[in-house]
Order: structure tokens, then C-alpha cells, then sequence
């Protein structure tokens, strides 16, 4: 902040304000906290199957869009409407991540390629279709039309954004928690990323399991992306993510690949998102310094990983 | 006692972490000697010759001569595309203005062959050669810098009882003609054959030094492990139940390749498959395990085997030690308890519905850390903690556990120390009591002759010999695995 040209403990207390600092404020960063999570806990389980999905932004893109039409065509009861929205958006993502996890399964194609690119062809493709064929006609920018307010995911803190996709969020965390610790599933999982060779010869088949590894991936992030979409935005629109998706490899690395340990992650990385506003308006710092802190987040644990693994024993 | 060609004095080597490797060590190498230095696995060898030859740096002690050391790795430090002259001169070619001058280097590498006995094409490609003659490039390789002492690390794991042979012939003359020899092995028959003197270490120091002449196979071995060692459990006449047939078996390609075996492998008793390393081993153990291509049938108990369908093989009682225990059989930052698991996650006892069973997990890593002696804190140790040794009991254990129908053993001793070997060659033996059917591959003949029911010999990817153990006849044996018809 120093090196931004303003006053650090100025910059923090705005930031910190600006994210805690009341009702409102706190609400807000538990919005950022969600909508992180979902790609978070989406990157961390490819991960854990020693795949890196650099593609949670595309699908989670995909995942609110397939919402954003849904939802806005739907005129079911919420307690119908909202499910099969937020089953669209992890349909949608699902089918994302699960183009990277065949090109990966049936041609040995590097994920990380794919989701890259299929991240930049979500984008676009979803700026295309808001601009154009599918843009609402009274919209004042590029976006579909609004769902019905009956298919709005129920407020979790009355007169603010903050939905109940937070409590899916914490739920999904605790079961991801479970399988990867508990279940045959977790396990076999575990094993094709932590060693591929010894899983595949204890009879784990690994084209396989990246395939279902990078779909449900893909589904935990589009089911975020629809999170947004039915709670935050209530309509799609091309604003949906600040990049939440290339946040998420830093919070899920932060937080160690542990899911429980995301939720904190995510936590964290809220405040910094939530609070750079206010601490752009009131200190003068450039919110940027956030985006840099978060680089730097990613390199040091970056750094440490290969020191680590370097200076491993033979 | 000739001019000394290396001096060690009080040489020390502790690694970050507190481990001793090395703990106040002297040698002094003779000019002209063959000195054979011997140790279980851990007892600090390889860092002493590292030391030796300058590679690493003593945390105490002074070594004198280090500069003229040259240090022959048990796994070749070649490039494999290259030529052979390329890699005898990397980074010293004879050049020409900007370029190589290849005549000359030819000639150099060709004068530096003749001149020792070692014949070798300077214009092949080191990955065409047998590991034999590869290792002649790497012996090459360091003559080529005129060193007054070589070290080798551990030479003959990789060859044939003749390559060996031939082996000793060249580090003779070389001795012969003045360069002081250091033959780090733990094939002791070698020691007492070809060396002048042995040093024995045990945990870093220096527990037996004598001349060859004066002490026996069965002193250095007492010497290595500090006591006697365990004998080999007995073996219980020949069960008979389920057998595994193989018909017409070919797997793999290149000079690797399993080309043609038949052979079946009856319940109670070991088949023994001899070979130098490289004769088609790996790929007809990975076909048996199901996670190679082949081609040919192969029936378990009359079931056929259907596929590269390692699940399946697992699932009708096809149990294997694989080759790398470190990248093929463990999970190494994972727990031993989670480890124990692994390939049976998906049936019982491992298994409870959708989740693992803990309990029995547990139950099952304390009986493999009782029974196999595992030297470990607990059984939540990361497997990436335990020596090689342990981490190999565990593979073992976990192989033999659930009653195997078929055991496919690749190399169970490899690179454990003669205690821990001594064990596992037990537990297989036991299995094979219970009725197991074993399939042992083995690159040191006498652990196929100690073990084996029958011997197959592998060469080429062909079966060339079958020995009952009534008939086994190490001369004959040793010289198909040469390739002798």
C-alpha cells in the first residue's frame, strides 16, 4: 500500500471497514464468501485428483447463463423453480468441466489447456448471447431478463444480498469434507491424483475417474455460478464473475485443498474482495493492491510447493 | 602395503535433520587394489563414495586424492540417445574451430577401449546396448579422465553371471596397471572372489576391516547385520489347489518385450523366473497384473483372465510386489493405515458400503507392523518417513494378506537390507505353505535357487530353460540366462 503511494494502517482500517464494518458490510463479504467457495471447493476437488481446473471461471459462467435462461423462462412455485434452476447450472457446468475431463480421459489432452480455452470460448460465448439474440429487451445493459422473484433464493440476512447459498455452500464443504476422508469414492479419488501408477495398478481407472473428477467439478462450479445468478444478480449478466473462478485456485490453495479449510480461505479472500472498494474510496489505495496481494498469495504457495518438493528425500 | 591413492580420515556426513550417515570413517585405498566395501542398506556406503570421489563435502574428517576419483553409479548416468563416444567425451570433445572433431573423438574412445580390453562400438547408441556393455561405457566414461582411483557402486546388480565375470577381468587389469579399485556390493560371493580386502560398515562406522584371505562370506554377513541372521522359514511339502496357466503370452515391445511363454504356476509353490534384468520380467509381470497389453490366454483356477483389467485380476485373488515399490505399489504421502487399503478399497474386509472401514483398515496396518517388523513410530507415519526396507515389508505385507490365490513378486528384495530380506523371503515361503500360488522374478540367481519350487529362465522374452528345484544346476542355469543354447 506504502509502495501505492498512501497510508497502510489508513488503507487496512478502510478495508477492514469497508468489509466488517456493520450489518451491511459483513453481509456483503459472506456474498463474496459464497460465491468464492463454490469455485474454491470446484478447483479443490480436481486438485485432489491431480487435475488442475484452471476452468472454474468458464463454468461457472456457463453455470449461471444455463441458470439465467432457466430461470427466467421458468414460472413454476419457487420450491420447484429454485431446484431445477440451481440442477441447470450444475448441468451446465458439469457438461463444461466435462468437456476438459474427456478431451483428458480419451485423448491424454492437458486439462489445463483445455479449461483454459474453454474458459475464454464461455466467455465469449455468453457476452454473445447477452448482447445479442438473448438480451432482454428492456435491459439497460447486456444481460437477460430478471427471474421471477419467486424463483430468488431466500434471503438469509432480511434486505440484503446475502442468500441461502450460503448454507449450501458450508454443506457442501462438510460433505466434500466426508467423501474425500471417508468414502471408497474419496479415496480412489485421492489416489489416482496422489499417485497415479499405484492407483492404476490397485485396479483404479484413471481415465475414468478424471472424468468424473473434472465433471463434478465443473457441476460444483456451475451450481455457483447459479448460486449467483438466483441469488445475487437475479438475472445473468456478463458482471456475473470479477474472476472468481482464478481467485478460487488461490483460496483453494490457501486453504490446503481441505475443504473445511476453504470455507476459512474463502472467508478471508471475501474480506479482501468486499472490503477494496471501501478502501479505494476512503484511503486512496487502488483496489488492484488486492488483486496483487492475491498474486502474491498464489506465488509464495506456489514457491513453497516446489521448494518442498525439491528438498524431498529421494 | 602400496603407495595409498585415496586417504579418508575421520570422515563424518550428517545430513540436515540429524541423520549420521557417515560417523568417523578412515580408508585408505591402496594403489593397485581391489577393496570391496560392504554394508546393509543405510549403513552409509553410498555416501562414502560420494564423499570419496568428491560429489559431496564431509561435515568432519579430511579426504586426500578426492580429484582423481572416478565414480561409476549404480544407475547409469548415460545419454541414452547419444553415442557411445559422445558420452565417454561429454563436455571434453577434441574440437575443431567451432565444431566437434568426430574422427578424432572416435579414435580417442577407440584407443581408451582397446587399451583397457573393453569392447565397445564407438558409434553405437547407448540405448541399443545390454546393460553390460553400458556400464563398459560408463567405466569408459571415467577412464577417459585418468583417474588413480575408481569407485563403483554397486556394478553387478544389473548383470549376468558371465558379464560379472568380465567385469572382474577389466577392474583386475585396471589394477594391474596401478588404479586403486573401491567395489561398493552386497554379493558377498564376489567379495571373497575378486577382492583384496573388504570393509564392512554398520551404521556409519567402520565394524570389520580385513584381508579377504583372512575371514569368511559368513563373517561379513555377520558383520553387516551384527548378529547371526534368521534362517529362511521351512518349506511344508507341496499343497496343490488352484493354478495359474499362461498360454502363448506376449506383452510389451522392443528389445524388452515378452515374445512367447507358456507356463502355469500351481497353488503351494514357487515358480521361479531367472533372467538378467530386461529379458521381458516387467512385461510379463505387469500382463499377469493386468495393466499391460498382451496377447495369449491366461486361466486362473480354469477362469479365464479377460483384458488389461487390473480391477479384475485384483478382484479373482492376483496379488502383486511390484517393481518400484515408491511410484507402482504405495502412496507415499499418505499414512501406512491408508495405504493398506489400497487396491482393495472396493470389497471387504477394506470396505463398509460406501465408506472405507476404518477399523479394519487399522487392524489389518498393526497386524502387517507386527508381523513384518515394521520399524515405525505408528502406523499414521506417512510411508514417505519409512526406510526402504520398511516401506517394502509394508508393500509385502499388503500383498499377503488376504490369501492370495496368485502372488506376482517382481524383485521383492530389491535394494533391502539382508535382514529385512531374509523376512520377506520367509513370508513368501509361508504363503506358499498356505497355498499360494507364487510367481517370483528375481535378477539374483541365488535368491531364485533359495526360493524356488521350479526355475524358468528368461531370455529374449523366451522361455529357454525349465529346472525342478530336485535339478536346479546354478552353472547351467546361469549360462542360459547368458543366452548359452
Amino acid at each position: 500500500m506504502a509502495l501505492a503511494g498512501a497510508d497502510p494502517l489508513a488503507g487496512f482500517a478502510a478495508l477492514l471497514h469497508g468489509a466488517l464494518g456493520g450489518t451491511h458490510q459483513i453481509s456483503e463479504t459472506l456474498v463474496q464468501t459464497t460465491s468464492l467457495l463454490f469455485p474454491s471447493l470446484a478447483v479443490a476437488f480436481a486438485f485432489r485428483a491431480g487435475l488442475f481446473n484452471i476452468g472454474a471461471e468458464g463454468q461457472l459462467v456457463i453455470g449461471g447463463l444455463c441458470a439465467g435462461l432457466l430461470g427466467a423462462w421458468l414460472t413454476l412455485p419457487g420450491w420447484l423453480a429454485i431446484p431445477l434452476i440451481l440442477a441447470a447450472g450444475a448441468l451446465g457446468g458439469g457438461l463444461w468441466g466435462g468437456i476438459a475431463g474427456t478431451l483428458r480421459a480419451r485423448f491424454a489432452g492437458n486439462e489445463v489447456i483445455a479449461t483454459l480455452m474453454l474458459n475464454i470460448i464461455a466467455g465469449l460465448f455468453a457476452n454473445y448471447l447477452v448482447v445479442g439474440p438473448l438480451r432482454a429487451p428492456d435491459a439497460a445493459g447486456a444481460e437477460t431478463a430478471e427471474l421471477p422473484e419467486s424463483s430468488w433464493l431466500p434471503a438469509l440476512v432480511p434486505d440484503t444480498r446475502l442468500s441461502i447459498a450460503l448454507v449450501f455452500g458450508l454443506a457442501l464443504a462438510a460433505l466434500l469434507a466426508f467423501v474425500f476422508r471417508r468414502t471408497v469414492f474419496g479415496y480412489s479419488l485421492r489416489a489416482a491424483g496422489d499417485a497415479p501408477e499405484a492407483a492404476r495398478r490397485a485396479g483404479i481407472d484413471l481415465a475414468r475417474t478424471a472424468f468424473v473428477a473434472m465433471t463434478l467439478s465443473g457441476a460444483i462450479a456451475g451450481f455457483g455460478g447459479a448460486t449467483i445468478v438466483a441469488g445475487v444478480l437475479h438475472r445473468f449478466n456478463v458482471a456475473l464473475s470479477p474472476g472468481y473462478g482464478f481467485i478460487a485456485i488461490a483460496v483453494a490453495l490457501v486453504g490446503g485443498l481441505d475443504p473445511l479449510w476453504i470455507v476459512a480461505a474463502s472467508f478471508a479472500f471475501g474480506i479482501l474482495q468486499s472490503g477494496s472498494l471501501t478502501m479505494q474510496a476512503l484511503a486512496h489505495v487502488p483496489k488492484d493492491v488486492v488483486t496483487f496481494v492475491e498474486g502474491l498469495a498464489i506465488l509464495g504457495l506456489a514457491t513453497r510447493r516446489i521448494v518442498a518438493t525439491r528438498s524431498a528425500p529421494a | 602395503m602400496p603407495a595409498p591413492a585415496l586417504v579418508l580420515r575421520g570422515v563424518a556426513k550428517v545430513y540436515p535433520g540429524g541423520v549420521r550417515a557417515v560417523d568417523g570413517v578412515d580408508l585408505e585405498l591402496g594403489a593397485g587394489e581391489i577393496h570391496a566395501l560392504c554394508g546393509e542398506n543405510g549403513a552409509g556406503k553410498s555416501t562414502l563414495a560420494q564423499i570419496a570421489s568428491g560429489n559431496l563435502a564431509p561435515t568432519a574428517g579430511t579426504v586426500t586424492g578426492a580429484e582423481r576419483v572416478g565414480l561409476v553409479h549404480q544407475h547409469f548416468e548415460l545419454v541414452l540417445r547419444l553415442r557411445v563416444w559422445e558420452n565417454v567425451l561429454l563436455g571434453r570433445e577434441p574440437r575443431r574451430g567451432l565444431a566437434i572433431d568426430a574422427g578424432a573423438a572416435r579414435e580417442r574412445v577407440r584407443g581408451l577401449a582397446a587399451s583397457h580390453g573393453l569392447d565397445v562400438d564407438p558409434d553405437a547408441v547407448v540405448e541399443t546396448l545390454p546393460v553390460g556393455i553400458a556400464q563398459r561405457v560408463e567405466i569408459l566414461r571415467e577412464l577417459a579422465r585418468d583417474p588413480r582411483v575408481l569407485v563403483l557402486d554397486e556394478p553387478t546388480a544389473v548383470l549376468s553371471p558371465p558379464e560379472i565375470d568380465a567385469l572382474f577381468a577389466t577392474l583386475r587389469s585396471l589394477a594391474r596397471n596401478g588404479t586403486a579399485i573401491l567395489v561398493i556390493t552386497h554379493k558377498l560371493q564376489e567379495v571373497v572372489s575378486h577382492a583384496e580386502r573388504v570393509t564392512v560398515m554398520r551404521a556409519g562406522r567402520v565394524v570389520l576391516r580385513t584381508l579377504t584371505g583372512d575371514t569368511s562370506i559368513a563373517a561379513i554377513a555377520r558383520a553387516m547385520v551384527g548378529g547371526e541372521l534368521p534362517a529362511l522359514a521351512a518349506r511344508t511339502p507341496r499343497a496343490t489347489t488352484a493354478a495359474f496357466v499362461a498360454r502363448d503370452l506376449a506383452a510389451g515391445d522392443g528389445a524388452h518385450a515378452l515374445r512367447s511363454a507358456s507356463f502355469e504356476v500351481r497353488g503351494g509353490e514357487i515358480v521361479g523366473i531367472a533372467g538378467v534384468e530386461g529379458n521381458g520380467q516387467s512385461a510379463l509381470t505387469d500382463a499377469v497384473a493386468g495393466v499391460l497389453p498382451y496377447s495369449g490366454d491366461m486361466t486362473l483356477g480354469g477362469a479365464t483372465l479377460a483384458g488389461e483389467n487390473a480391477e479384475a485380476r485384483i478382484a479373482a485373488g492376483i496379488r502383486t510386489i511390484p517393481q518400484d515399490r515408491q511410484t507402482e505399489a504405495l502412496v507415499l504421502s499418505w499414512s501406512i493405515c491408508d495405504n493398506v487399503a489400497l487396491g482393495d478399497q472396493t470389497r471387504g474386509p477394506m470396505r463398509a458400503g460406501a465408506t472405507l472401514d476404518r477399523a479394519a483398515m487399522r487392524t489389518l496396518a498393526t497386524q502387517i507392523v507386527d508381523r513384518f517388523d515394521v520399524r515405525t513410530p505408528s502406523i499414521q507415519t506417512p510411508m514417505r518417513a519409512l526406510s526402504g526396507g520398511n516401506q517394502q515389508k509394508v508393500v509385502v505385507g499388503r500383498a499377503l494378506a488376504h490369501d492370495p490365490v496368485l502372488v506376482v513378486a517382481y524383485q521383492p528384495t530389491r535394494g533391502i537390507d539382508v535382514g529385512a530380506a531374509a523376512l520377506v523371503q520367509s513370508r513368501l515361503i509361508e504363503a506358499r505353505n498356505a497355498g499360494s500360488a507364487v510367481l517370483l522374478v528375481s535378477f539374483e540367481l541365488d535368491e531364485v535357487l533359495a526360493l524356488a519350487d521350479r526355475i524358468l529362465v528368461l531370455f529374449r522374452g523366451t522361455i529357454v530353460g525349465a529346472f525342478e528345484r530336485a535339478d536346479f544346476d546354478r552353472a547351467r542355469i546361469g549360462a542360459l540366462m547368458a543366452g548359452a543354447a
